[in-house]
This record gives C-alpha cells, sequence and structure tokens, in this order.
C-alpha cells in the first residue's frame, strides 16, 4: 500500500511550525505527535522510577517500562529479555566492543565504511593492546569485496559491521557474513541505526549475536537506544556501566549480578525515551515497515534521478545496489559546505555536509574532504524531491 | 578574509543583542587562527559566502556565479576597503577629539559635528561682541569666528547678504573665537576691535578677510598696514597696549561654555548651525522665523 506522505505529514508538529524541506534524517527523525505526547505522557502521569520503590506511580512506570520493552523488542522480532536499553546505538556499540572477552580471540573484522561510533571503539581497543582490527576490502562503489571474508577466522571474536550504511544507503551482504562469522565461531555485531528505521529488520532471522540501533533516527526521541543479542551472547559480555538496579546482592567483598539485559542498565533509565520508542514503534507498525520500505525505494530513485540530471553531480556509491532513500553526492566546483548552505538559505532544503562522522569511509567513497548528503524518509514527498532538484541544479551553474 | 570585517560588525551588533555574541566569538576565533597562520575551522568564512552568494543568486543568478568565482578576490577588496575606511574613521575621531574637527587644523566637513550639534552647542549667555543690524528685533543671529580662518571668509558673503537683506529685523552679532590653532587669531581679533573704537571695524574685518593669507604669513606687520590702509590714526597705541584683552578673554570663556569647536558656528534664536553649509541653515532658520 502506497503511503501518502503528504497525509503523513499532519502528524509531525516541526514539519507544521516550519516550511523546511527535511533531507537530514539520517542524523535524526523527525516526530510524530504520537511520541512527543507518550514521552510528555511519563513525565505528566507517572515520573517515578521503576523497579525499585513499590508505591503506585512507581508500578505503573514499572509497567510502562517493562511493557515499551516488550513493545520495542517485537518491532524488531526479539523477545523483551534480549532487549538492553542503552542511551544511544553508540553506547550499545561500545558496550559489546569493550565488554567482550578477547582472552581466546582477539581479532575483530570490521570494514571502513563504518560509522566512527563503531569504528573508534575498535580502535580504541586495538589502540589498548586489546585486539587486533582487520578491515574487509570497499570498492569505491561502496561493495564489501566478499573475498575479505577470508580475514574471518578462528582467531576471530567478533565481526562488527553495518546493516545499512549511512554514508551510501547500502546494504552489506549480512546473511553471508553472519554465516562465515559463525563458521569461524565469532560473534556478529550489527550496526542497525540506519538499518532498523528504513526496513523490516527480524533479529531472530537475522542471525546475528548483538543488534544496536537507537530511537531518534526512527521517529523516537533522542536519548534512548537499544542493544538487542542473544541471551548466550550477552553472556560473554562483561559488565560495563553498573550501578543501581544492575545487582542481586552486593556487599564489600562479593558482588551477584543480574543477568541480562538488568546487568547493562545501571543507574534510573530513561523512562520517557522508552515509553517514546515503544509508541515510534507503534507509529511505524501502524504505517507498516513494507509500506515504508516502497516508499523509500520510490524516493531513493527519485532522488538518484534527480541527482544524476544535475550536470558535474557525483553520487557515490554503486549505481545498480539497492538503497534506502539517502544519497551522499558533490556538485563540481562547489564545495559541499556551500551547496548544503546554499540550498538551505535559497529553498530551506535541510541537508548535511560532510564527512558524515564516517571519515574513512568517505576516504574510502571518494571523497575525503566531504560531499552533501540527502536522507529522506516516510514524511518526504516528490514534489519536495523536484524542488530539490531545482536548488541543486542552480548551485551547480554556479 | 571577511572573518575581520565580520568580527567587527558582530561585535558591535552584539552590544545591541546577545544573539550576535556566537557569532562575535566564531569570527574572533577565525581571526585569531588567520593572524597565527592557521587554517579557519568555525565555518564562518562559508556560511557568509554562501548567504551572500543566495541573496545575489534571487536578484541574479548571472550575478551570483560572478561572485562565486571571484568570490576571495572580493572579499579581500571589501576586507582592505574596511580597513583603509577604519583608519581614516578613527583618524577622523582622533583630530574631533584633540582638535574638534575630524580634519584637525583644517575643518571643513565632519560627521562627528552633526551629533555635536544636537547634542553639545549651547546658545551664548550674552550678546557682547561686534553689533549690526537692529538691536531690538526678535531675532538674534550670532556668529563665533576667526578672521583667519578660512571657513570663517568663506561665509562672510553669506553673513553679508543676511545682514543687508534682514538687518532691519536681525540682531547679528559677531563674537570672536580666538582658535589657538589658527595663526594670529586672537592678535587678529584684538586688531579689528581696535579698528572698532575708530568706526572702520566693517572696513578692516573686509580687509583681514581679503588678505588673510598676508595675515597669516606676517600678523602684526599685515594688521598695521591695513590700519594704514584705513587711516586709523590710534591703531598702533591700541593694539600695542592690549586694550582689548578682557573681552577677548570673555568671548574665549563664552565660546568654552557654548561648547564651539569650530569657526564658523552660528546660533539663530539659540539653535546652532555648525558644520559646511552652516550659513545656509542658518539663512533658512531666519527665513523661517520671519515667516519667507
Amino acid at each position: 500500500m502506497a503511503i501518502d506522505a503528504n497525509r503523513l505529514r499532519a502528524d509531525f508538529p516541526a514539519l507544521q511550525s516550519s516550511n523546511a524541506i527535511y533531507f537530514d534524517s539520517a542524523c535524526t527523525a523527525l516526530k510524530p505527535q504520537a511520541v512527543i505526547g507518550a514521552e510528555m505522557s511519563y513525565y505528566t502521569e507517572l515520573s517515578a522510577c521503576a523497579g525499585r520503590s513499590h508505591h503506585t506511580l512507581a508500578k505503573r512506570t514499572e509497567e510502562a517500562f517493562e511493557a515499551s520493552r516488550e513493545r520495542i523488542a517485537k518491532f524488531v522480532g526479539a523477545k523483551p529479555e534480549q532487549l538492553a536499553f542503552t542511551k544511544n546505538t553508540t553506547e550499545a556499540l561500545n558496550l559489546v566492543v569493550r565488554s567482550l572477552d578477547y582472552s581466546a580471540r582477539r581479532k575483530v573484522v570490521t570494514t571502513p565504511l563504518e560509522h566512527h561510533s563503531l569504528l573508534l571503539p575498535i580502535m580504541e581497543q586495538q589502540r589498548r593492546g586489546v585486539v587486533k582490527a582487520e578491515y574487509m576490502q570497499v570498492g569505491t562503489s561502496g561493495e564489501i569485496d566478499e573475498s575479505s571474508l577470508s580475514l574471518i577466522g578462528p582467531s576471530t571474536a567478533l565481526v562488527a559491521i553495518h546493516h545499512t550504511t549511512n554514508t551510501t544507503g547500502m546494504r552489506a551482504p549480512l546473511e553471508k557474513i553472519v554465516k562465515a562469522a559463525h563458521d569461524a565461531g565469532a560473534l556478529v555485531l550489527i550496526d542497525g541505526a540506519q538499518g532498523v528505521p528504513h526496513s523490516r529488520v527480524d533479529f531472530s532471522r537475522l542471525g546475528a549475536d548483538f543488534l544496536a540501533f537507537s530511537g531518534h533516527k526512527m521517529c523516537g526521541p533522542t536519548g534512548i537506544g537499544c542493544l538487542v543479542g542473544k541471551k548466550e551472547a550477552f553472556e560473554k559480555l562483561d559488565t560495563f556501566i553498573v550501578g543501581g538496579e544492575t545487582v542481586e546482592t552486593v556487599s564489600l567483598g562479593s558482588v551477584r549480578w543480574k543477568s541480562a539485559p538488568k546487568r547493562f542498565e545501571g543507574g534510573i533509565q530513561n523512562y520517557a525515551g522508552a515509553i517514546g520508542l515503544a509508541a515510534a514503534c507503534g507509529y511505524l507498525s501502524k504505517i507498516g515497515m513494507q509500506n515504508i520500505e516502497e516508499h523509500e525505494r520510490r524516493m531513493a530513485r527519485a532522488l538518484l534521478d534527480a541527482i544524476n540530471s544535475i550536470p558535474g553531480s557525483t553520487v557515490y556509491g554503486s549505481k545498480t545496489a539497492p538503497r534506502c532513500a539517502l544519497a551522499s553526492f558533490n556538485l563540481a566546483g562547489v564545495s559541499a559546505h556551500q551547496a548544503a548552505l546554499m540550498a538551505d538559505s535559497l529553498s530551506k532544503i535541510a541537508l548535511r555536509s560532510g564527512v558524515f562522522c564516517a571519515e574513512p569511509g568517505a576516504a574510502a567513497l571518494g571523497f575525503p574532504k566531504g560531499a552533501v548528503r540527502a536522507s529522506l524518509y516516510l514524511y518526504n514527498t516528490e514534489d519536495e524531491v523536484r524542488t530539490f532538484a531545482e536548488t541543486m541544479g542552480k548551485i551547480a551553474k554556479l | 578574509m571577511l572573518c575581520f570585517v565580520a568580527l567587527a560588525v558582530f561585535l558591535i551588533l552584539s552590544i545591541f543583542s546577545a544573539k550576535y555574541r556566537p557569532l562575535a566569538r566564531r569570527a574572533l576565533d577565525c581571526v585569531v587562527k588567520k593572524a597565527t597562520l592557521r587554517p579557519c575551522d568555525t565555518g564562518l568564512d562559508e556560511e557568509i559566502k554562501a548567504a551572500s552568494i543566495s541573496g545575489i543568486m534571487k536578484i541574479s543568478p548571472g550575478g551570483a556565479s560572478f561572485l562565486n568565482r571571484h568570490f576571495e578576490a572580493f572579499s579581500l577588496l571589501f576586507t582592505l576597503l574596511f580597513f583603509v575606511s577604519l583608519f581614516f574613521a578613527a583618524q577622523g575621531l582622533y583630530n574631533f577629539i584633540i582638535y574638534g574637527n575630524c580634519n584637525g587644523f583644517e575643518g571643513g566637513f565632519c560627521i562627528y559635528s552633526g551629533v555635536q550639534n544636537e547634542l553639545f552647542l549651547k546658545a551664548p549667555s550674552s550678546l557682547d561682541g561686534v553689533s549690526a543690524g537692529n538691536a531690538s528685533a526678535n531675532i538674534t543671529f550670532i556668529e563665533f569666528g576667526c578672521y583667519t580662518c578660512p571657513y570663517t571668509k568663506a561665509a562672510e558673503a553669506g553673513v553679508k547678504s543676511i545682514i543687508a537683506a534682514y538687518g532691519d529685523r536681525v540682531h547679528y552679532v559677531y563674537k570672536a573665537f580666538p582658535l589657538p590653532s589658527h595663526p594670529y587669531s586672537r592678535e587678529a581679533a584684538h586688531a579689528a576691535f581696535c579698528a572698532n573704537d575708530e568706526g572702520k571695524y566693517w572696513e578692516y574685518r573686509a580687509a583681514l578677510f581679503e588678505n588673510q593669507a598676508d595675515v597669516q604669513a606676517r600678523g602684526p606687520a599685515a594688521f598695521a598696514d591695513i590700519a594704514r590702509s584705513l587711516g586709523l590714526a590710534d591703531f598702533g597705541s591700541c593694539y600695542a597696549s592690549g586694550k582689548h584683552e578682557d573681552l577677548l578673554r570673555k568671548s574665549a570663556d563664552e565660546c568654552t561654555a557654548s561648547g564651539i569647536y569650530g569657526t564658523p558656528t552660528f546660533f539663530v534664536n539659540g539653535k546652532a548651525f555648525a558644520g559646511p553649509g552652516a550659513i545656509n541653515e542658518a539663512e533658512k532658520e531666519i527665513k523661517r522665523l520671519l515667516g519667507e
């Protein structure tokens, strides 16, 4: 069923209060009133803490919080006990990379295309002498050279990979990677920050050991993220951020930790964020992720056609591989920052410019000095893409 | 390069509105980096460029393209012009503070004078001085002048024209403003008072202006020559005695009290007129008061 983006736009207060053409959803998505209202409801109706006190408000907060966990887990095809709340994807990725036991295997395999939030924890662990990082080959088309899968072997502890890149919108060949990793006895960590909002992701079918994603890129609030993991995978993680509610009992001489996911949720959690994210999952489910995928495919075609029609433009990534509605590009003779600033000034088009927190990836794809990125979502229309094309065409003529 | 200009502009704007302070800080950061030969990474240069090209693009896409191609050259030129203007503005302000006029000794048009007229000039308290016209008239037309000042000389035709046309309805008073920066200013004023004693003030005044260059060069010798040409028998003794020093001192005190900073300065019924075109503005005011 085709999405009526024009009708959906009425759900987003930010679109009502400004006439911006918001093409920066890969950075953060706009929030529908349903999510804003749900988050507010925590503050107006609950405002207590969960799992600690026993009064009515606390119990209602606990119920709402755990119901949110269940709702979100269901959205990604996981069980509630497989989902730990974090601050964001960055924290979830750091949790796995920093807490995994590398005593038996030290290699971590990843790609240069990864977001800094995955790349940097790995590089830091390498700097500390804890792991040895190796990188799969990637062509300028953004496709992973599958012969690089041979890097995954008996010494590999972890394969850390994106679901969908934030630079080209392309997907990694996860089935092959997960198989290669498991065949070698390695765990797989997937950065789902761009994938989960834009496509149907079923953790139970993905086969990966961990999946990390954020609320704010999927119409949810900022400050909430999730690490979904298999029970046995969680068991391999040491503690990370410890504090209140991470223990069964503690004395000065000993600690008995709770099992996952609670063991990884130290301190008061972002209850409002969790409730808001659950509402976002409900909102997206109501529209239907398959409909969102279909809308994105259409928008991706329109976007690429628009950019390719501009003389002197270069789109990065494969010309043929499927992608979500995201494209990084440059215009000949105009710097990326200038193009993005002028698009905003001329037609209120919100674009990102730079290396998108993926500097090695930008270099691998052919834009080490930066590019412009347009990233669309369910509330964008073809009219907006036409305005984008006209505006970028004018800028290209400079 | 534009960060230098941006710093000045945003610093001034941030005095009036806090929203410009982050921009001023970014501009300062950029200026410091450029001054220490490091690349500016605040992005402010690019924002200014994008905003200006976008603005021009809405009017003229060709113009925007031209500006984009030559932006570095334009911003260098603009920055140079800015600094040159800043230098002259600072020089003018310095002269204004020290000499009371942007141009220092030379006098002439000074933009700060306009402000000064409104805020600082007060009408003199007395009508002492050399008079002409109708002493009982409702309109007083006072001139603070200097016989060795080229601008007072330039206004003289206008003064004489006003006295000729409206002398029956206007009371004209001349007060000497002995400027230390004008050669023999005080001495010429004294000489004119001496000529006034012998009833030949206006002739002596006209001769002082006519021979201004000679007066500025020779001072007392020129005064004596003019007195001789007008047949002023007692001029020498009057001039030598310093007879009118009290008058001159009083006149100087009045100038200070009125806030006079340059010559000529006119007052028409207490309203001050200074700067270029002051005599014309004074005449307009007189006509207005006369209902013409």
